[in-house]
């Protein structure tokens, strides 16, 4: 379990090693790295998910390490409160950030071996303040130099930490 | 078109099979605000690659041609620039678009506001290979001579190049691929300009300069290697616009 102790109160994720096993161990790495410390949800959109874990307050990119194969073929849905890995327009491109899925996002599930049709890997479910990811949801977003959906305020992981399951 | 719409500005899609979202993206804007805008521009870069407008037999590019298509039929006045990757589009491609092919630099009064529009190659002026090679490329008689090759060898020729390109890119510094200030205020006061548009570097931002005495902004236009991003110029101004096809994390 890793507990992510925000400016908004603190998630609780169950990860799913048994299932995505590299992307499990990837984000671990991060975790114990301390580099989610003082990271922000630089992106958040109401019905569909809040993305972080990439920079730093003020929108500065941390650096990252090699991508994680993507693993959505591990048939874990990208259900609401499931969290998953974000990337670019390859697949196989995650590092750290990560997106907690705050409506069931069947569109992003994997669906063929091909850069469309691969999906996003769910490695993880929120199984204590889902209030917390509510609240995330509805804070005021605009645009910030050439970020769309950035909260106005920032929201601030301020530690992931490792804990006992 | 109603009336008060935008005119819209977009560069380096670099658009080929390899790039499905990027494709996704241009027909969703070819369909969408392109049709509701007072007008397009594309300034250059369009294509990742351009190897003779019998290039428009690849399938790839009969749709996209037939998206461009789309925007003039709906009454949209549609511009192309060429860029350092698709500087060999030619009339041919112009009438199966129904677009108009620019030159180099165009000059806009937009609301008042005059612009200079470019693709922006020719003001990194500090790269001293890439202009030597550029002056090549833009010479009629090499693109004559070019384009009477077969087309299977100019695709090969367009493939060495761009590996060419990439492998020069990664030895260069940084700062010579950018725009150089002295090219950039020269243009601005050639064209006698308040406002200059580009794309080329793929470095997306607005920047204020100084040009003798007088504050001008320059647009850099985003690349559409991640996300389809546009700038939309109305009476109220120019604002970044960003294509959501479908959204991603």
């Amino acid at each position: 379990m890793v507990v992510l102790k925000t400016s908004h109160g603190d998630i609780k994720l169950a990860l799913d090693a048994e299932n995505a096993p590299a992307t499990v161990a990837n984000f671990l790495d991060y975790v114990r790295g301390g580099h989610y410390d003082n990271t922000v949800f630089h992106r958040v959109i109401d019905d569909f998910m809040i993305q972080g874990g990439g920079m730093e307050p003020g929108l500065k990119q941390k650096p990252t390490r090699a991508p994680v194969a993507n693993e959505a073929t591990n048939g874990l849905k990208n259900k609401k409160y499931t969290v998953a890995m974000a990337r670019t327009s390859d697949p196989h491109s995650a590092t750290a950030q990560f997106f907690i899925n705050v409506a069931d996002n069947d569109f992003l599930d994997y669906k063929a071996p091909s850069a469309n049709g691969w999906g996003y890997c769910v490695f993880g479910k929120v199984v204590e303040g889902q209030d917390v990811v509510d609240r995330i949801k509805k804070v005021p977003t605009g645009n910030s130099g050439f970020h769309q959906n950035v909260p106005k305020d920032d929201v601030v992981i301020h530690k992931a930490e490792e804990v006992p399951g | 078109m109603p009336s008060g719409a935008p005119t819209l500005f977009l560069s380096d899609l670099h658009l080929s099979p390899e790039r499905p979202e990027a494709l996704r993206a241009f027909h969703a804007f070819a369909a969408g605000p392109a049709r509701e805008a007072a007008a397009v521009y594309l300034l250059g870069d369009v294509f990742d690659w351009w190897v003779g407008d019998d290039q428009m037999r690849e399938p790839f590019v009969a749709r996209i041609v037939e998206s461009l298509r789309g925007i003039a039929d709906a009454g949209v006045p549609l511009y192309i620039a060429h860029g350092n990757r698709d500087f060999l589009m030619g009339p041919r491609l112009a009438a199966a678009a129904g677009a108009t092919l620019v030159p180099e630099y165009v000059v806009l009064d937009l609301h008042g506001i005059r612009t200079v529009l470019c693709h922006g190659d020719s003001l990194c002026t500090d790269d001293v290979d890439y202009q030597a090679y550029r002056a090549r490329m833009r010479n009629p008689a090499m693109q004559a001579r070019l384009l009477r090759l077969p087309y299977f060898l100019r695709r090969i020729i367009a493939r060495w190049l761009q590996r060419k390109s990439r492998d020069m890119k990664a030895l260069k510094p940084e700062s010579i691929m950018d725009v150089a200030p002295d090219t950039v205020a020269a243009t601005f006061r050639r064209h006698d300009a308040q406002r200059m548009i580009h794309g080329h570097t793929h470095r997306p931002a607005r920047h204020e300069v100084d040009v003798d005495g007088a504050r001008r902004e320059r647009y850099v236009l985003a690349d559409w290697h991640d996300r389809g991003r546009y700038l939309a110029v109305d009476e109220g101004g120019a604002n970044e616009r960003e294509i959501v096809p479908q959204r991603r994390p």
